[in-house]
């Protein structure tokens, strides 16, 4: 990853190497005389100083902020990287396209749409209330005349004389070609272009628009007309032509049992009856397709949940239960199975019915299930397996093991960065000794970086041992020294406080280059394990890890300021013990060589200093994931990282910090309350002393009588639950993938893979064979 | 500027602003091939549009449970398909895109139309052009040009075409055009007039420099659509037909059933994404490598699934497996199909000999050449009849032309006359009186140098030796080095700068020679986008239809006619 982004500066002017004055940049050829050049030159000017010191601390962040986010704006860096190797930018890596230009019309659409949509609506209302009028008496009972005179009171009828031919089909009206009056409008046909409008249409229509206006859904009317409103309708016309009005209709035309109507009106009303059917109807397709979809939604919703949980189980992590994965599971499986099951319902759809579906809809329902079946297979084979239990066990070991091996790693990365830091150091001390002699000449790596200048030390903030943050660290602490030779009060505390967020900056580049090492290392070894999966899962869970670790920065150097009052010794302690453990005596005096200048000051630089490194447990633990996994933590105390001595300490405030993961682990509470007690205890003797470490100390007590088994409640329920469970979730196992499998056959037989069905068949056979055995045993 | 992209979230926003539901896309022909390009079948199935329909089919049935969206190009027929369609809706409701400007008087009939209310959207989507790449766009246009100068339904509809890539992508350009083209001015004014008259819809925010649009001709280069290609993209094209990035494999012997027709689509086939443009012997490396890669993957036949973790793992693997046995058995047909044809129509020979025509200044040698190759019968008619073309506008008033000799070769050889007469086309539509650059001699010192420097150094590769001429005018553009003489300004806005966002636009079609160089412009000069487009970009590849083409535009031979009406037909 790290030699994926580009150098963040690159290019940005020139690098000047040596000692340079910070303000004036004048190359001086010593650091003494450049400290010299400094008091005399820019005394005066302590606000100036002031501002300088400040771009650098704003410098350092940014650089930081840089590698933080860096994750997060991935693409841009490899995109600027891209543009940076080639000069320009591959067409495929252009920056993402905005959606273009596009121009509304709904308004002026609507606005015409209205008009006539006006227009429209009070036609058919029209033609509504006059259907109304003339289904609303009883036309059976009436003699012809009295209806003729109802029909004609409805609507003024053209008078024949204006109306020689069928404005139809322009025939000529003659004794033969008798006229015909629309009953609705009024208006003149001929008998072939004339229509019908049968009684139950026009009950139902007029029904409608009455329902509309009173109580909707009131059963009565609307139950009967639409048993048969199309398609009996119809017949009843049909059927009365041929017998019944064949004759009656040739004699006196009288409509029992229809109206007769124009083309026209006849139109409208049919049209509006469709509308009213559609508006109740739905069809099955639709309602199985809410249900798919609904359940497609679920999966989206509980698969991540699911993969996440398998992952951190099949990593060997503790934070959540295997049981409750094994339901999520098939939970999430459940819906699979009713995908499946939903979709081939659509499938088949209407497949019996007497007049079978229209190829389009056909073609619909195959596409359903097509996207049904991709889903299933695309999504389903995200679901990676739940370990067994007595592999979960394994995992676990084996999880316990490899971090114990990083740790030793990151330890020895430490620990190389430390006897660096303690070369340069001894180096200075003598210088400061000797006050002001001209120092004997430096290690090369010391001038390397050229950190003089404020604008180089954000160039290299990583992967550089002796980089120039430190040497700024240094820098400053020479000023502060100079600053209290002075008696400058003022500056001295300014000074401590650019200092320490200095030192903060530094803590972490250095954990995280820990990281780095320990990372790589590991990452070797599970590769050679074929553990990759599990490295995967690791690796999102330290990402997750690292942005809330950015995030909780602030709140808790806030925190910090206030418990330095309480416990500002318990970091000493710890890393004392921690000297004990792993024999290296040399971080100890270490601890004070961070700080020459301030060994006779008061705590708060070395409690800031924790402060700093407070912020990198997570990290650097990395993919332990501290949060996550609290039994880890107190079953390896010691796979901290040792380069960061107040490990302990910092431990406990990041899990103050990150209260809110408490509901995963009761375990946080007690840890705290021990945490708490013991540095209260710790706090009266002599922060330096080393027998103080003899103190109870959860940590230890955790990492000693191998944690979990007494005391962890989960880990007990899952022993107990899984043993009865084990074999359930294999047959289980067992069945999905054989499920699985015949999905398989199922694919590869429709794409004629002949060879692929063989070998799949083969392996279907073993599966249910190791099945039934499975069965057997029980 | 990735104009692909740009089509893309067009149609995207389509479907998402219908909500969910089942849907339908009712197309036309164009923009059935305008979406097919961006989208493929399962991507647009999974945001629930299952049925995909031509407007003006009549078989569709009611389906009122469906939601239907409408992209449609703004023609006279569709606007009167919709409103037989919104007069009896067959779906639910509609929500309408127009793929350009639609006049107002439609509007008002379509409204007018829906008495049912079940318009819910109707909007103007300017995605009206075929997005081959993020940086290639073709319109589809074949037979533009009448003799020298604009069918003028297909200079409306260039016009089109190239203001709605100017809209898709948000640009308001400064336009510079090919002096010598009375075409590409013509051209350039109709944009100009849109961009005048739409006044409001060209009005993005301003950038520092303003985008560039230059309009050239394809008569000015006429050599490099004859040059035979080798990198994946063009040879799959042009030796076996690639359709809106579908290829017809079903021509090729013994072919399974499956892979009659493949799809080759940068977006989801990284292979062929990271093989676009390398050639032909790296591709083969390509595969190679890949088929290892595959080999190891594969199940053994034999392979036992002696405990769980074994089935789990095969389990596990095989979608994987079988996602890639699916990309190694396309690649590997379309590779192995590429090299038998390459084979057999000895397409290395002539290649070769193409490359040294098009850029190197021996007449005896070339000719001989030639002729020695028109002579072999393992070279195809269309190679044979290339080569003549590519002699002819070489050497076109060389002293000593051996063109009259080849040309007797070629009936000898039992070339139809049509194909001859396509060589005399050929020198009407490209010669020299009409090109307006240099294309073959140098002329000024720096080029003289430059050509001397590069015949000192040798060549790298025999079969690529070729640049296309736009390589040349782009890199001048690019250095703000361009002759106002030559492309000059439209109106009086010039451009001071060096252009920074660039649209080329090739009358009478673009290469995928100049696709690849475009491509490498882009990448190798910083600060730059150059985005290619033609008025085809396929078929002006595929020989055939160059010949076509070139006839359309002259008006010499009695088959111009013929194929002038056959395209005339084919007009919408």
């Amino acid at each position: 990853m790290a030699s994926s982004y580009p150098p963040p500066f690159e290019g940005t002017g020139e690098v000047k190497e040596g000692f340079i004055c910070p303000l004036c940049h004048k190359d001086l050829q010593s650091f003494y005389q450049l400290q010299d050049h400094y008091e005399e030159e820019h005394s005066g000017d302590d606000r100036h100083v002031r501002g300088q010191l400040k771009s650098l601390v704003q410098k350092a962040k940014k650089a930081k902020d840089k590698l933080l986010k860096r994750d997060g704006d991935d693409r841009a860096d490899t995109g600027s990287y891209e543009s940076f190797y080639y000069g320009g930018v591959d067409p495929y890596m252009w920056e993402p396209q905005e959606l273009g230009a596009t121009r509304n019309h709904q308004d002026y659409f609507k606005k015409h749409r209205a008009a006539r949509i006006d227009h429209y609506v009070i036609e058919v209302n029209k033609l509504l209330i006059r259907l109304e009028k003339l289904t609303s008496f009883d036309r059976t009972n009436s003699d012809v005349a009295k209806i003729r005179a109802i029909e004609k009171s409805v609507v003024p009828w053209v008078s024949d004389s204006d109306v020689p031919f069928c404005p139809d089909c322009g025939n000529k009206f003659n004794i033969r070609n008798r006229r015909h009056h629309c009953r609705l409008c009024g208006s003149i046909m001929c008998r072939k272009c004339m229509d019908f409008v049968p009684l139950p249409l026009a009950y139902k229509l007029t029904s409608g628009t009455r329902e509309s206006l009173c109580i909707p859904g009131s059963p009565g009317q609307s139950q009967a007309p639409p048993s048969g409103a199309g398609a009996s309708g119809m017949g009843s016309r049909r059927g009365s032509l041929s017998s019944l009005s064949s004759v009656t209709s040739m004699l006196e035309e009288k409509d029992d049992e229809k109206i007769r109507c124009c083309h026209h009106c006849m139109d409208t009303l049919l049209k509006r009856q469709q509308k009213l059917e559609e508006r109740d109807h739905m069809p099955d397709i639709v309602k199985l397709y809410e249900r798919l979809r609904m359940c497609m939604d679920k999966v989206d919703e509980k698969a991540p949940e699911y993969i996440k949980v398998a992952e951190s189980l099949n990593a060997g992590e503790t934070t959540y239960n295997l049981d409750s994965a094994g339901g999520l599971r098939l939970e999430v499986q459940k819906y699979y199975e009713l995908i499946d099951a939903l979709s081939k319902r659509i499938l088949t759809l209407g497949m019996k019915d007497d007049p079978a579906p229209t190829p389009k809809s056909l073609h619909l329902q195959k596409m359903i299930r097509y996207t049904a079946t991709l889903f299933v297979q695309e999504k389903l084979l995200g679901l990676m397996s739940l370990p067994t239990k007595d592999k979960y066990e394994a995992l676990k070991e084996k999880r316990k093991q490899e971090q114990e091996k990083k740790l030793q790693q990151e330890r020895l990365a430490a620990q190389e960065s430390m006897r660096k830091r303690q070369e340069s150091e001894k180096n200075r001390s003598v210088a400061t000794t000797n006050g002001e002699v001209p120092p004997a000449p430096k290690p090369p790596r010391m001038t390397k970086a050229g950190g003089w200048l404020p604008s180089a030390d954000s160039k290299k903030t990583h992967s550089e041992l002796k980089d120039p943050l430190l040497q700024q660290i240094d820098n400053i602490q020479s000023f502060l020294r100079q600053a209290r030779e002075a008696q400058r009060t003022d500056e001295v505390a300014m000074l401590e406080e650019n200092l320490r967020q200095l030192q903060d900056e530094y803590d972490q580049q250095q954990t995280s280059l820990a990281i780095a090492l320990s990372q790589k290392l590991a990452q070797e070894e599970n590769l050679q394990q074929g553990e990759i999966q599990r490295l995967e899962a690791r690796e999102r869970s330290e990402w997750e890890q690292r942005a809330p670790a950015a995030d909780s920065r602030q709140p808790s150097s806030i925190w910090e300021c206030s418990l330095d009052l309480g416990e500002p010794v318990a970091g000493y302690v710890e890393e004392d013990k921690i000297g004990e453990v792993t024999p290296k005596f040399e971080r100890s005096p270490l601890s004070l060589r961070a700080f020459p200048a301030l060994a006779g000051q008061e705590e708060s630089p070395p409690r800031l200093r924790s402060l700093g490194g407070h912020v990198t447990p997570p990290s650097s633990e990395g993919p332990n994931s501290s949060s996550l996994n609290p039994f880890e933590e107190d079953s390896t105390p010691t796979e901290e990282d040792p380069s960061n001595p107040f490990f302990e300490d910092i431990q406990e405030e990041h899990k103050e910090v990150s209260n809110g993961k408490k509901e995963y682990n009761p375990f946080d509470d007690e840890e705290d309350n021990g945490g708490q007690e013991e540095p209260a205890a710790t706090s009266l003797g002599n922060p330096f002393e080393e027998e103080s470490s003899e103190t109870s100390n959860p940590f230890t007590e955790a990492s000693g009588d191998s944690p979990g088994v007494s005391t962890n409640p989960f880990e007990g329920d899952e022993d107990a639950g899984a043993l009865a469970d084990i074999d359930m979730i294999e047959e289980e196992l067992l069945l999905q993938q054989i499920d699985n499998i015949r999905a398989y056959i199922f694919d590869a037989k429709i794409n004629g893979r002949l060879d692929e069905v063989e070998l799949l068949s083969a392996n279907l056979r073993e599966l249910q064979h190791t099945l039934q055995e499975q069965k057997k045993t029980h | 500027m990735n104009v692909t992209l740009a089509v893309k979230q067009y149609v995207t926003r389509m479907i998402e602003d219908s909500g969910p539901g089942m849907k339908v896309l009712l197309m036309d022909k164009d923009t059935t091939s305008i979406v097919s390009m961006v989208y493929t079948q399962s991507e647009i199935l999974q945001k629930e549009v299952y049925l995909l329909e031509r407007i003006d089919s009549q078989n569709r049935d009611n389906m009122k449970h469906l939601k239907a969206i409408c992209y449609l190009r703004p023609t006279k027929e569709n606007v009167e398909s919709l409103i037989q369609e919104l007069r009896r809706p067959k779906y639910s409701v509609y929500f309408i895109y127009f793929s350009n400007v639609i006049s107002k008087s439609e509007i008002k009939a379509l409204a007018e139309a829906d008495e049912q209310e079940v318009v819910a959207e109707i909007q103007e989507f300017y995605g009206d052009f075929i997005a081959v790449n993020p940086h290639l766009f073709s319109l589809n246009l074949q037979g533009v040009a009448r003799g020298r100068s604009w069918d003028p339904t297909m200079l409306a509809r260039s016009t089109q075409g190239l203001t709605s890539v100017l809209l898709a992508l948000k640009k308001c350009p400064v336009i510079r055009y090919q002096l010598s083209s009375d075409m590409a001015k013509r051209l350039a004014e109709s944009v100009k007039l849109i961009i005048t008259k739409e006044y409001e819809l060209f009005d993005f925010r301003k950038t520092e420099v303003p985008p560039l649009l230059l309009i050239l001709d394809r008569s000015d280069d006429a050599i490099t659509p004859l040059l035979n290609q080798w990198t994946y993209q063009a040879m799959v094209h042009e030796l076996l037909g690639l359709n809106n990035n579908r290829i017809d494999l079903s021509r090729v012997p013994g072919i399974s059933k499956d892979l009659r027709e493949v799809v080759l689509s940068a977006d989801n086939d990284d292979f062929y994404a990271n093989n676009l443009y390398l050639n032909f012997g790296e591709i083969g490396t390509n595969i190679k490598n890949l088929m290892e890669d595959f080999q190891k993957k594969k199940p053994k036949g034999q392979q036992r699934l002696e405990s769980i973790s074994d089935m789990k793992a095969f389990v596990d693997s095989y979608p994987q497996f079988k996602k890639m046995s699916g990309a190694v058995s396309k690649h590997v047909t379309v590779v192995g199909e590429l090299s038998r044809l390459v084979a057999e129509r000895q397409l290395m020979e002539v290649s070769e000999v193409e490359q040294e025509l098009a850029c190197q200044n021996d007449h005896s040698s070339a000719q001989q050449k030639v002729r020695r190759l028109l002579r072999l019968p393992g070279v195809c008619e269309l190679d044979a009849v290339r080569l003549v073309m590519l002699y002819a506008l070489r050497y076109e008033r060389h002293s000593n032309s051996a063109l009259p000799a080849m040309m007797e070769e070629l009936a000898k050889r039992g070339v139809s006359e049509k194909y001859r007469k396509m060589v005399h086309s050929v020198v009407e539509y490209g010669g020299k009186r009409v090109r307006g650059s240099d294309l073959v001699t140098a002329t000024d010192a720096v080029a003289i140098t430059k050509q001397f420097l590069k015949g000192l150094k040798g060549v790298e590769n025999v079969y690529t030796q070729h640049q296309p001429l736009l390589q040349d005018t782009l890199d001048q553009l690019v250095k703000g080095k361009l002759r106002d003489a030559q492309f000059p300004y439209l109106g009086a806005s010039s451009l001071r700068d060096r252009p920074q966002d660039v649209l080329v636009f090739v009358v009478g079609g673009a290469t995928y020679e100049e696709a690849l160089c475009v491509y490498n412009l882009n990448r190798s000069v910083p600060g730059v986008r150059i985005v290619l487009g033609g008025t085809t970009h396929q078929e002006v590849l595929v020989l055939p239809t160059v010949l076509t083409t070139v006839l359309t535009t002259v008006h010499t031979t009695v088959h111009t006619t013929v194929h002038t009406t056959v395209h005339s037909t084919k007009r919408y």
